[in-house]
C-alpha cells in the first residue's frame, strides 16, 4: 500500500472548498498510515480566482508540486478548470469534472461588445480534453449536492467519484471517516451523503473506461 | 488538520499545513509572547496562534505593522521570555530597522523570525530573495523543506537563539509554508505563564557608538562559534551515494531535486543546507573534495552558488559547478520538479523522461480560447461599489491614481484595468505627494484601513503638513481582508477575540489637523458618487472614506447570527440590456445569457448586495423568489 504513488491535481474556484477537500484526503491519509502531502494555494487568488492544490500521495515523493504530465488525475470543482491545468495530466489520466461552469468575468466583458460569443462550455471542455484522454467523467455535481441536502458540498461529491478509483490508495472507510471528522458537526449528514452520491454517480459514469473498486 | 491538531496532545499524528505545524512547534518550545501582521505566505502562523489562543497562556498582538510585531517579540525576548514573530520578506523590509540593531543587542529569551519568500510573487509585490537579511545582519538562518522539518526547526531555532543571545530567522519560501504533510506531534510541556525580573545591567541593550563598535565584534565572535556548530549540525543533511556528481540545495530546492533525480533514474550525492547562514564551510568544502560536478539547486538568486564557488577555489578548484551564473537555472520564478530535471538533464548530457515542450505546446493548443480568471472582488465586496462610485465622479476628470496593497490592488487586472502606481504597503500617500508636483492630472490615492494603520500614517502625516494637492480615498472594511479578514487597529477585537480599542479613521484624522473628509457608504453607491465628486474638486490634501464591512467578514457573522444571506435575479421582461450591473463592475455573479444576451445573476454566487440593483436604470434586479 505504502509504496503505491498517486498524484491528483485538483482545481476550481476560490471559495469552493478546495483546501479543506485536500485535507479531507490528507487526513485520511494520515490515519491510515499512508505519507501524503500538497502544494496549495492560499491568498490572492482565492479572491474568485482560478485555484489549484497538487495533492500527491507516495512513500518517496518529496516535492509538493506535481511535474507537468505527471498527474494520475485530475479532479475539477469547474469546468473550465479542468482544461487549465490540463498540461498536469500524465497522458490517458483520469478526469473527474464537474459540469459547472463559472464563467470568469473577463469573458463576460468580451460577450458585452460581441453579441455573437459564446462562453466557452463544459461540453466543449470534455471535447478538448478528449484529445489526451478517454477516462473522463463529466459529474452535475451542484445537482448532486442539492440533493445531498447542501450546494457546499460539491466539494464532496467530488471526492466520493474519486474514492471509486481503484489506483486511488486511500482506503474508502479512511476516507468516510475523514469527512465526518473534519467538516463541521452539523455537516456530517450532508456531506456523507455527499460522497455516497458521487460513489454512485461514479459507477454509472466512471467505472466502464477506470478500474474501480468497492 | 488545523488547530485541532496544533492543540492536541502528543504523541500524534496529523496532516497539518507547515504554518500550523510551525505553530505547534513553539507552542511545544513554549513560546510566551507572539506578535505578528498578516502576509501571505505566513498568514497562517498568525492566524493558526490567534485561533488556538484561547487554549493556551500566551501572550499575543495582531500589531499594526511587522516592525511593530518585531519589536514587541524584541522586548520581550530582551526580558527573557521565548517570542515568535513571522512576516513576509517585503515584510521585514517594514522590520528591518529594528531587525539590523536587534542582531547588535542580541536577546536573553529565545527568538524565532519566520520570514517567508514568494518565488513567482504568487501573493506578493517582488520575488524578494529574503536570504540576503541573513548575512547582512549576521543573523543565523534556517531552512526547512516541509511541514515536519518545520516543526523541528522552530525547536531547534529557540535552543540556538538562547545558547547564542541573538535571534534566529526560519527562512521559507510559499511551497514550504503552503505545503502540507505528515508531522508527529510531540508533548505539550508548558510552563505556566509568569513575569520575570529585569535582570540587566543600564545599557545591556543601548546599542549606539562605542557600544556598537563593542557588539559588532561579539557579533563577528558570535558568527565564527555558529558556523562552526553547523559545521556538524545534524539540521544538515549529507547522503554519500559515491558518485562524483553531486548536488548542493536547500528548502523548496531539496524537494524538487530529490524527484527530479527518482525521474532521471539518477542517484548523485546530495548535500541539503538546514543552516544557510553562516554557511558550514568545512561540510560544504568536505562534500565538494569527491566530485567532478556540482550542481546547485535553489529559486530566486545565486546564494548557494556564490558561496559554494568561493569554497570550491580551495577545497576542489577542479570541481565543475553548474547553476545560474552556467545557464542551467534561472534567477527568476519557482522551480517545479520539471524545471530541476532540466537543468540538472542539461548540465549531465542526459535525456528527458518527458518531453515538456511537447506537453506544453499541446496543452497550449488545447487551450485556445479558454479566459483567463484573474482574482478579483468578491461578489458582495464593498470595494466594487467603491471604485464603480470613484470612476463615476471622476467623470471627465483627468487624473492619476496611486494605489495601494490590499484586495483592492486587484483593480488593475482584467478586465477593470484601474490604477496608475502600486509600489508597497503604505505607499500611495507618498508616491501621491510626488505626483502632484509632477503631473497636471488630479491626483487620487487609494488605501485600505489595514494599510493606512500599517505604513499610509506617515505619508498621510506629513501631506497634511506640507497642503500636498490629493486626495486620498481610504477603502474602510473593518478588517485586513486580503490576508483572511484578520482584526486591525480599526476592530474591537484582536488575537484569539480578546477585545481591543477600535480606532476611528475620521478621530486620528482630526487629531491630525485635517478638517476635510467625507465619508460615504459604497453601497448606497448613486448617492455616493455626488459628496465624491464634490470633495475631489477642491485642493488636497483631503480624504473620502468609504466604509462597509468586508462582505466574507458581514457573511461570517450572518451565519453566525443564524440569518439567511439571499440572492438577486434579473427580470427577463424588465431587461434592456444597458449592462450597465456588469460595465466596470465585473461581479463573478453576473454573466450574460447566451441566446437572448440578457444578464443573469448566479443564486450560488449572488451576496445581495443591491449595488447593481441599485445602478440598473429598467430596476430589472430584484430579489429572488424563495431568497
Amino acid at each position: 500500500m505504502a509504496e503505491r504513488e498517486f498524484s491528483v491535481y485538483m482545481s476550481g474556484v476560490g471559495g469552493q472548498g478546495l483546501v479543506l477537500l485536500s485535507n479531507v484526503i490528507g487526513a485520511a491519509c494520515a490515519s491510515a498510515g499512508i505519507r501524503a502531502l500538497t502544494g496549495e494555494q492560499h491568498g490572492l487568488s482565492q479572491r474568485s480566482g482560478s485555484i489549484n492544490v497538487h495533492m500527491r500521495i507516495g512513500e518517496r515523493i518529496r516535492s509538493p508540486l506535481i511535474p507537468i504530465g505527471g498527474a494520475d488525475a485530475l479532479l475539477a470543482l469547474e469546468a473550465l478548470e479542468a482544461l487549465r491545468y490540463v498540461e498536469y495530466l500524465r497522458p490517458g489520466g483520469i478526469v473527474l469534472m464537474n459540469s459547472r461552469v463559472q464563467h470568469p468575468v473577463s469573458e463576460t466583458a468580451k460577450h458585452m461588445k460581441d453579441k455573437q460569443a459564446r462562453y466557452f462550455s463544459a461540453d466543449e471542455v470534455r471535447a478538448r480534453l478528449s484529445r489526451v484522454t478517454d477516462k473522463i467523467s463529466v459529474i452535475d455535481a451542484l445537482t448532486l449536492a442539492k440533493e445531498a441536502g447542501s450546494t457546499l458540498t460539491e466539494n464532496i461529491i467530488m471526492l466520493g467519484a474519486l474514492s471509486t478509483v481503484e489506483a486511488f490508495p486511500v482506503p474508502v472507510d479512511a476516507l468516510k471517516r475523514s469527512v465526518a471528522e473534519n467538516v463541521p458537526k452539523k455537516a456530517v449528514d450532508v456531506n456523507l451523503k455527499a460522497f455516497e452520491l458521487g460513489r454512485s454517480k461514479a459507477r454509472e459514469q466512471l467505472c466502464h473506461v477506470v478500474k474501480c473498486r468497492d | 488538520m488545523g488547530a485541532a491538531d496544533v492543540v492536541r496532545e502528543g504523541p500524534a499524528r496529523a496532516f497539518m499545513l507547515c504554518n500550523e505545524a510551525i505553530v505547534r512547534g513553539a507552542i511545544e518550545a513554549d513560546v510566551k509572547v507572539v506578535s505578528a501582521y498578516p502576509g501571505s505566505p505566513t498568514t497562517e502562523v498568525l492566524d493558526t496562534l490567534s485561533a488556538v489562543a484561547p487554549g493556551f497562556d500566551y501572550r499575543m498582538e495582531i500589531s499594526a505593522n511587522e516592525k511593530v510585531a518585531l519589536e514587541t517579540c524584541a522586548g520581550a525576548s530582551m526580558a527573557g521570555l521565548r517570542t515568535i514573530t513571522s512576516m513576509k520578506s517585503v515584510g521585514l523590509n517594514v522590520a528591518s530597522d529594528a531587525f539590523y540593531s536587534l542582531s547588535y543587542t542580541g536577546i536573553k529569551g529565545g527568538m524565532v523570525l519566520v520570514v517567508a519568500d514568494d518565488p513567482q510573487a504568487h501573493s506578493s509585490q517582488t520575488e524578494q530573495d529574503g536570504r540576503t537579511f541573513g548575512p547582512s545582519a549576521y543573523v543565523p538562518m534556517l531552512e526547512p523543506s516541509n511541514p515536519a522539518e518545520a516543526k523541528r526547526m522552530v525547536k531547534a531555532a529557540f535552543e540556538i537563539s538562547e545558547r547564542y543571545g541573538v535571534p534566529v530567522l526560519l527562512r521559507t519560501t510559499t511551497r514550504v509554508n503552503h505545503q502540507s504533510g505528515i508531522v508527529d506531534l510531540g508533548k505539550l510541556e508548558r510552563k505556566p505563564f509568569a513575569k520575570v525580573r529585569w535582570d540587566h545591567p543600564p545599557g545591556r541593550f543601548v546599542t549606539v557608538a562605542d557600544s556598537a563598535r563593542t557588539f559588532k565584534l561579539a557579533m563577528l565572535e558570535r558568527t565564527t562559534r555558529l558556523e562552526a556548530e553547523f559545521d556538524g549540525s545534524d539540521l544538515n543533511l549529507v547522503e554519500d551515494t559515491g558518485s562524483d556528481t553531486g548536488i548542493v540545495t536547500s528548502g523548496a530546492g531539496y524537494n524538487y531535486s530529490v524527484d527530479a533525480c527518482r525521474e532521471l533514474g539518477i542517484e548523485p550525492s546530495m548535500l541539503k543546507l538546514g543552516t544557510t547562514y553562516p554557511l558550514p564551510k568545512k561540510l560544504i568544502g568536505d562534500f565538494l573534495k569527491k566530485l567532478k560536478t556540482v550542481i546547485i539547486v535553489e529559486e530566486l538568486s545565486p546564494y548557494l552558488e556564490l558561496h559554494v564557488t568561493a569554497i570550491a577555489k580551495d577545497a576542489n578548484p577542479s570541481v565543475r559547478v553548474v547553476g545560474k551564473w552556467t545557464g542551467h537555472f534561472s534567477e527568476a520564478f519557482e522551480y517545479n520538479t520539471n524545471i530541476v530535471v532540466e537543468g540538472i538533464a542539461k548540465a549531465l548530457g542526459t535525456k528527458l523522461p518527458v518531453d515538456y515542450k511537447a506537453v506544453m505546446d499541446k496543452a497550449k493548443e488545447l487551450k485556445e480560447g479558454l479566459a483567463d480568471r484573474w482574482p478579483t472582488f468578491c461578489p458582495g465586496c464593498p470595494h466594487r461599489a467603491s471604485l464603480h462610485a470613484l470612476r463615476q465622479a471622476l467623470k471627465g476628470v483627468k487624473h492619476v491614481v496611486a494605489t495601494d496593497i490590499g484586495c483592492y490592488s486587484m483593480s488593475f487586472l482584467e478586465p477593470i484595468n484601474y490604477g496608475d502606481t502600486l509600489l508597497c504597503m503604505g505607499a500611495c500617500t507618498g508616491v501621491a505627494a510626488g505626483l502632484q508636483y509632477a503631473v497636471e492630472e488630479k491626483v487620487v490615492a487609494i488605501v485600505g484601513d489595514s494599510t493606512f494603520y500599517h505604513a499610509g500614517l506617515p505619508g498621510l502625516v506629513n501631506a497634511i503638513h506640507h497642503g500636498d494637492d490629493f486626495t486620498l480615498l481610504i477603502l474602510d472594511n473593518e478588517v485586513t481582508a486580503m490576508t483572511g479578514q484578520q482584526p486591525n487597529p480599526g476592530s474591537d477585537a484582536n488575537a484569539g477575540g480578546r477585545a481591543a480599542k477600535p480606532m476611528v479613521i475620521e478621530n486620528v484624522l482630526r487629531g491630525f489637523g485635517l478638517e476635510d473628509i467625507t465619508i460615504v457608504d459604497p453601497y448606497d453607491v448613486k448617492n455616493a458618487v455626488g459628496p465624491m465628486k464634490d470633495a475631489l474638486a477642491r485642493k488636497g490634501p483631503n480624504v473620502i472614506i468609504s466604509r462597509r464591512a468586508c462582505a466574507l467578514h458581514a457573511d461570517r457573522l450572518k451565519r453566525k447570527r443564524g440569518e439567511k444571506i439571499s440572492s438577486n435575479d434579473v427580470s427577463k421582461e424588465a431587461c434592456k440590456k444597458p449592462y450597465t450591473c456588469i460595465r466596470e463592475f465585473y461581479c463573478p455573479a453576473l454573466s450574460i445569457d447566451d441566446d437572448d444576451r440578457k444578464s443573469v445573476i448566479s443564486k450560488e454566487l449572488c451576496d445581495k448586495c443591491d449595488v447593481c440593483a441599485k445602478l440598473c436604470p429598467f430596476g430589472s434586479i430584484k430579489e429572488r423568489e424563495g431568497g
